[in-house]
């Protein structure tokens, strides 16, 4: 999951939402009588005899109601799938170049890489990272799990400057945006397990 | 807040002075870049209420199609009878019936909580602690921030149970103690609290509240 997902799901929550608003507004305007002139008599019945008609007397009807129902189908699905789209990078290239041959680096060997450097540390009993975004340019997501006796401050410091900079060596990149959710644990419950 | 007299004994309510390290602490949290970049990392996906709506939307456009491409065909899957529907929208049902309003309220009051989920920012999730590194974001899970000042809170001899739930401004401590005589024990949460909170280093000004309550056991 990315801030790309929250964009699609928020940006396709303000369409429908707008689209519902709109249109159940009008017919509310319509039904307490707020602009007769535009709308037409609140009184009136909803549909009129030759509405009724329409569809039989029209071959078109059915065949376009059919492909707007499709293309809303195909719209909805693809916003379905954009934002349950983890974007997880499964592979790096390590050769940018591709002419002489492809080089990739499978991304669960980086990012077990990372984790069991940091479930080594004594202060960290779990640690979970994910690569996300594109194979190029990646990012990390890490979930760390620290004793909750340890500083923080110290679980902290050897994240940041052992275990990233281990990474970045590794891939050869300067810079990987990385989000780091630190949960903390009770300290007996190793010994429990 | 002012000290008040329970049922169970008297709760110690003191105000919070604020972290130690307030002074120090100013000029990263006058930085807006990493605030703004946290809250942008932690803020509510509305990914549920998106999947939601995407699924009935799906449903409903597969559904109208396959029964609009049967009535195209001269067959309709099923028939809608011209006396449930099309008669009485003719006749009987009119702009201004108290159903048409009520529906087309309720429908406008979903579109308009759908916009207001889209809208609002909402809490974030975790968090987030400062971090030397610019490229790297820190958060705490709320409620795992709030176990975790528990659990620290308990280890104090005197304490019986915490529970400490942490909001966007302050983190509010629920103490008991066996102890009669608990002078001092609210202090003593606070400090340990406000001392591992500004250990964390959270990004946003956060103020320690202990409230402590005597427990007859």
């Amino acid at each position: 999951m990315s801030r790309h997902t929250a964009h699609v799901s928020r940006t396709g929550l303000v369409i429908v939402g707008l689209i519902l608003l709109l249109g159940a507004g009008a017919v509310l305007a319509r039904g307490l009588g707020a602009s007769t002139s535009v709308l037409g008599s609140s009184h009136a019945a909803m549909l009129t005899p030759a509405q009724v008609q329409y569809p039989a007397k029209h071959s078109w009807v059915w065949p376009v109601t059919a492909a707007v129902c499709a293309v809303i189908a195909l719209l909805a699905l693809w916003w379905l799938a954009a934002q349950t789209s983890t974007k997880t990078v499964r592979s790096l290239p390590l050769e940018p170049e591709r002419v002489h041959g492809r080089t990739v680096l499978p991304a669960a060997a980086v990012t077990g890489a990372v984790t069991d450097e940091l479930e080594s540390y004594p202060t960290i009993r779990t640690a979970d990272a994910v690569l996300r975004g594109s194979a190029l340019r990646p990012g990390l997501n890490l979930a760390v799990t620290a004793e909750n006796r340890a500083d923080p401050a110290t679980v902290r410091t050897s994240i940041e400057t052992e275990a990233l900079p281990h990474m970045r060596e590794a891939l050869e990149m300067e810079t990987i945006p990385t989000v780091l959710r630190l949960s903390f644990s009770r300290a007996f419950d190793r010994h429990l397990a | 807040m002012s000290d008040t007299a329970g049922e169970h004994g008297p709760t110690l309510v003191i105000p919070a002075p604020g972290l130690p390290s307030l002074h120090a602490q100013a000029d990263v949290w006058s930085q807006p870049g990493a605030r703004r970049n946290a809250r942008r990392v932690f803020r509510p996906r509305r990914t549920i209420p998106g999947v939601i709506v995407a699924a009935v939307l799906a449903v409903a456009g597969i559904l109208g199609a396959i029964w609009a491409a049967s009535a195209a065909a001269g067959h309709p899957l099923w028939n809608v009878p011209y006396s449930d529907f099309a008669g009485p929208m003719q006749t009987t049902v009119h702009w201004s019936d108290t159903n048409v309003i009520a529906i087309s309220s309720a429908v406008a009051f979903v579109g308009f909580l759908l916009i207001l989920i889209a809208v609002l920012p909402g809490r974030t999730r975790a968090v987030p602690v400062a971090s030397r590194d610019t490229s790297v974001v820190i958060g705490v899970p709320r409620r795992n921030l709030g176990r975790s000042l528990g659990w620290l809170a308990e280890d104090i001899p005197g304490v019986d149970k915490a529970k400490v739930r942490a909001k966007r401004r302050f983190v509010m401590v629920r103490a008991t103690t066996p102890l009669r005589d608990a002078t001092g024990l609210a202090e003593q949460v606070h400090t340990v609290v406000a001392g591992r909170l500004a250990a964390l280093d959270p990004l946003w000004p956060t103020q320690v509240k202990v409230k402590l309550r005597r427990k007859e056991g």
